[in-house]
């Protein structure tokens, strides 16, 4: 044989077996049995000393060419290989993507915590200063002070748990109007939020614990035309749609006049239904013009100065937002009931 | 309040629609809250004629309208929505000899609590059975017929609401009524057939010999009305409403009649009331009423005279109504106006003692003219709105322990006094005096006991994993046996914090002590607060040793633990929950108002591990003390990477892991350098922990 035949033979074995290669190791070691410092291919050019002078060159350039094809064939192969390799490591690492994720618990607000904090975001952003108020009252402040008369029957409405002969538990938020009102001077809008208590036996829709929100205002020239204003303002940004204000006379001593407010039933959009029993409105809470009473006790003087006040009790407003028809729901602290909203 | 319609068109006229006419009414204050039908069949069924069909409106009586508790002051309403006028009725009385005041003679002895004091007699009299119309009334009025008079005197009541009360004139003693305060221990038997203890603070209606009647609340057995009865004394009066109220909550008594008084009954319907009744008993029972009704009056009322300003009523409505327009609206509550130069002089009729100033008058107008027509406007004038400190840090504290899988909590700060005494606080308890139950009778010391409660319910739904926190009131007596209350924040877990961690080693998922703790720890990274330590202690509530105290620097501010299993047995809880809780203020207080940025470091940092065997004696914390009191400041972090006992550890050993940081922030450290600090540190190590290293 020739030197070139051998040459070509070398090549041709080298390229079957390059075609032939399973994995890129094979590969590999294809490529050092032909092209490696001492491969079959590059060894063949020290056979080049022994060869005529004329036919070096042929040679030489043959040896390369075998060279440059084997390499470009192995290269060609090392991709295919690559991405067969690649393919078939992914079949091996493949997972069930419809297994349920692993999860930590995330803790969520609680509604009525919310519901609260909505409120309060939509009064500061009416210019009203929260403040923080005692649960602990004194009779003065919870009746007394906000005009409650003596022995009066308006007191049946507000049942109330009492520590000692004086100190009770506030029946509503309205108690701390007192406290601002001899620490304050006008204007004012102060408001504040939280537990109330009243001697009232637990059932689906009445509880001896509820929320309450009262705000209040005192400033030069406030009218009911105001305090209507503040309410539909509210109810708006509250419930997120236009809604109408109904005002209705009501009676509560610290307020002259007073009123009892309704916004559009935000199930029925005023059409009537069963939550709001026909009548197209939601009973929401009190409201009024401070009473001059009260205003003169600390020192304004009625005059120069009105204000409104208004109040009203917050697990009406989640009950009726999502539906909730049982009360006692919100303080039981089921985690499938708080989970869900 | 039930209200008749077919009763009260005798004092007014009407046209509109009934659904209209209740619109009417409930927008001007008396809210009619059910509108009942009344068929003929259950008139009949009721002992009534079963003549009429009728139709009952409830009305809810706000507690400054006693004047709203009668048909005529419901047709009061009535008249300016529809623009009529009211019909009083106008008894016609045949009177004969003799005189009233010739059969009985009345003497007030306490003004103070009795305003007025009328009488009518009527003799021969025969007590029975009403007639069908009056019977349909009095069922219509929610009541139930008993006899003609009986009947008689709550017919009148409910028209012109001045409770009446009809006495056998036969059987009281020495022709004599009393109005007097009953004596100390003195008894009565009233109607009910209780005998009642009398005191100095009630008022009685007594004879010459003994209490007939508590005044205003209910009569007496002696002296009651009977099938036997002819001479009959109908007791008009005008009782204070604040006596009336004492007594009738003193006696635990409530009837139509105290009802009534205790919101305030017209001084000046008292006459008409007995002449009404005399009228109708002479009617339907054939007796002849004595000639003359009588009055005992010491101080008359008189018409209260209030001006008002247009221009004011205007401003505080917020609203432009003329002067015209609100006296119509006043005339047509009968409340006569007149203009007087720049203001309305308005005459106050006595069925109106809730109007006594100016604002009463203005709300008058505002409810005639509407409610619903006020305009809406906002006040004038801007301020800035803000939330309280506590409101802001609430919010924080809230946002953080969500983060860390906290579910919030909302519980009854009215709890059972047991959990105090779980909680072994039970002495700083403050109690109701007047509980609902003996179940809720004190207000919580501690939020967490109440948490355990919420742990305790869940594994009752079939939850084992609970992780839930509260920020609320608690409330303590002080030594002196003040009751006060502050804010606090606890937490509580319980089982596992993954909601889903299939594949996951199990145990390595259930919380413990150090599960609270990194929340908690997380809590104070949160507020920036530096320098928490967590000292060994003991707490009622806790695991005796498995408890801290939590101090910010050398201030207490609460404590962590898991919970003791004296109070998981008490609760009936399961599992080992660990909880945490601390002061509210002392978070608001220690958290830094400013915080420092640092910059972040520009040189790397170099790790070392240390593998010490030391004594479970030995805390943790000693040992983060002597590494960074060697480490000289270069040590920026230690990490707690493993714990290891049992086999080749000495019992009473256990073998940490501790992985250290080392940083300088003006250089790269070399290899060198931090090798012969972790010397030093091995040093200290061996010589303050008798640590050995392996
Ligand atoms: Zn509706």
């Amino acid at each position: 044989m020739s030197e070139n035949d051998i040459l070509q033979s070398l090549r041709n074995a080298a390229l079957a077996s390059i075609h032939e290669a399973k994995n890129s190791a094979q590969l590999d070691s294809i490529e050092t049995q032909y092209l490696g410092r001492k491969g079959e291919i590059t060894s063949q050019l020290r056979r080049i000393g022994s060869l005529p002078a004329e036919e070096r060159k042929d040679f030489g350039q043959a040896v390369n060419d075998a060279k440059e094809a084997v390499d470009a064939a192995i290269t060609a192969r090392r991709e295919a290989l690559v991405s067969v390799e690649a393919d078939a490591k992914f079949v091996d690492e493949a997972i069930d993507v419809t297994m349920p994720g692993r999860l930590w618990h995330t803790g969520r607000s609680h509604i009525l915590v919310d519901t609260l904090q909505r409120i309060k975001e939509i009064f500061i952003g009416m210019g009203y200063e929260f403040v923080e108020t005692p649960e602990i009252e004194d009779y003065k402040s919870n009746f007394e002070a906000l005009n409650y008369p003596e022995e009066h029957p308006a007191l049946d409405e507000q049942m109330s748990f009492y520590i000692t002969d004086d100190t009770l538990l506030r029946t509503h938020t309205t108690a701390f109007q007192h406290q601002v009102m001899s620490n304050r001077k006008p204007p004012m809008r102060v408001a504040t939020l939280g537990k109330c208590y009243r001697s009232d036996a637990v059932d689906a829709t009445h509880s001896h614990t509820f929320h309450q929100v009262d705000c209040f205002t005192i400033d030069r020239g406030i009218s009911m035309a105001d305090l209507k204003g503040t309410i539909h303002q509210f109810a708006v940004e509250m419930f997120g749609r236009e809604v109408n204000v109904r005002f209705r006379p009501d009676f509560f001593p610290f307020v002259e006049p007073g009123a009892e407010f309704s916004v559009t039933c935000i199930i029925c959009g005023g059409d009537g239904c069963n939550v709001c029993k026909g009548s197209g409105f939601l009973e929401l809470g009190g409201a009024g013009l401070i009473h001059p009473n009260i205003l003169t006790a600390h020192g304004f003087d009625p005059e120069e100065y009105s204000g409104f006040a208004f109040g009203f009790g917050i697990e009406r407003m989640p009950m009726l937002m999502y539906g909730i028809r049982d009360l006692r729901l919100f303080m039981e602290n089921d985690m499938r009931f708080l989970r869900q909203l | 309040m039930k209200v008749s319609i077919d009763w009260l068109r005798q004092y007014i006229d009407f046209t509109c629609p009934l659904g209209e006419l209740a619109d009417g009414l409930t927008m001007a204050g008396l809210e009619v809250e059910e509108t009942i039908q009344i068929s003929k069949a259950e008139f009949a069924a009721q002992g009534g004629s079963g003549e009429i069909d009728d139709t009952v409106f409830d009305i809810k009586v706000t507690p400054n309208r006693g004047d709203w508790l009668s048909m005529i002051g419901v047709a009061r309403e009535v008249a300016p929505l529809v623009g009529e006028k009211v019909r009083l009725p106008e008894p016609k009385v045949i009177e004969s000899e003799p005189a009233s005041s010739e059969l009985i003679e009345i003497r007030i002895d306490a003004p103070e609590l009795c305003r007025r004091y009328v009488c009518a007699v009527i003799r021969n009299v025969t007590v029975k059975e009403s007639p069908g119309w009056l019977k349909d009334r009095i069922i219509a009025a929610g009541m139930r017929p008993i006899n003609n008079v009986v009947d008689i005197t709550n017919f009148v009541m409910m028209e012109l609401g001045q409770p009446l009360h009809a006495f056998d004139l036969s059987l009281l003693h020495g022709n004599q009524i009393i109005v007097r305060r009953a004596k100390d221990s003195e008894t009565i038997t009233s109607i009910d057939e209780s005998e009642r203890k009398l005191d100095s603070e009630m008022l009685v209606i007594a004879d010459h010999d003994r209490p007939v009647a508590i005044a205003g609340i209910m009569g007496g057995i002696d002296s009651e009305i009977g099938e036997q009865t002819k001479d009959i004394l109908i007791e008009s009066a005008n009782f204070n409403s604040v006596g009336i109220r004492r007594t009738a909550k003193r006696l635990n008594m409530s009837t139509d009649a105290s009802y009534r008084f205790e919101r305030g009954v017209d001084p000046g319907i008292t006459v008409l009331a007995a002449l009404r009744a005399a009228e109708l008993i002479a009617q339907l029972g054939g007796g002849e009423v004595c000639k003359g009704v009588v009055d005992v009056y010491p101080s008359p009322i008189e018409p209260l005279e209030v001006k008002i300003r247009p221009a004011r009523v205007n401003k505080i409505l917020g609203v432009s109504i003329d002067a015209g327009a609100m006296i119509a609206c006043l005339n047509s509550l009968d409340i006569e106006s007149a203009i007087d130069g720049e203001a309305i002089n308005c005459k106050v009729p006595t069925f109106r003692p809730d109007i006594t100033h100016e604002i009463d008058l203005i709300e008058e107008v505002g409810r005639v003219y509407g409610y619903d027509k006020l305009p809406m406007t906002l006040p004038q004038g801007a301020s800035q709105g803000k939330d309280s400190p506590e409101g802001k840090l609430r919010d924080k504290l809230r946002r953080i322990l969500m983060a860390s899988g906290g579910q919030e909590a909302l519980t009854h700060s009215i709890v059972d006094i047991g959990l105090a005494r779980v909680a072994g606080r039970e002495e700083q308890s403050v109690n109701l005096r007047n509980p609902l139950s003996e179940e809720l009778n004190s207000m919580r010391v501690m939020l967490a006991p109440n948490l355990l409660q919420v742990i305790e319910r869940n594994q009752a739904f079939g939850n084992q994993n609970v992780c839930v926190f509260e920020i609320g009131k608690v409330y303590f007596a002080d030594a002196s046996g003040k009751s006060s209350e502050k804010l606090a924040i606890a937490g509580a877990v319980v089982g596992n914090l993954w909601e889903r961690s299939w594949g996951l080693p199990a145990k390595a998922l259930d919380v413990d002590f150090y599960t609270c703790k990194g929340i908690l720890e997380s809590l104070f990274d949160g507020l920036c607060i530096q320098n928490v330590k967590f000292v060994e202690a003991t707490d009622p509530l806790l695991h005796p040793t498995r408890a801290a105290k939590v101090f910010v620097g050398d201030r207490e501010i609460g404590i962590l633990g898991e919970a003791a299993s004296t109070a998981l047995e008490t609760l009936g809880v399961r599992g080992r929950p660990c909880v945490f809780e601390l002061d509210f203020h002392a978070l608001m207080e220690t958290a830094p108002q400013v915080v420092t940025y640092q910059e972040p470091p520009r040189y790397p940092a170099m790790q070392r591990h240390i593998a010490a065997v030391v004594a479970d004696s030995i805390p943790y914390a000693k040992l983060v003390d002597l590494i960074r009191t060697a480490g000289g400041g270069m040590v920026e972090e230690i990490e707690l990477l493993d714990v290891y006992k049992g086999e080749h550890i000495g019992e009473g050993q256990s073998s940490l892991t501790l992985g250290v940081v080392f940083r300088s922030r003006e250089k790269t450290l070399t290899d060198e350098e931090v090798n012969s600090v972790l010397a030093l540190i091995k040093d200290a190590l061996s010589q303050g922990a008798n640590a050995i290293f392996r």
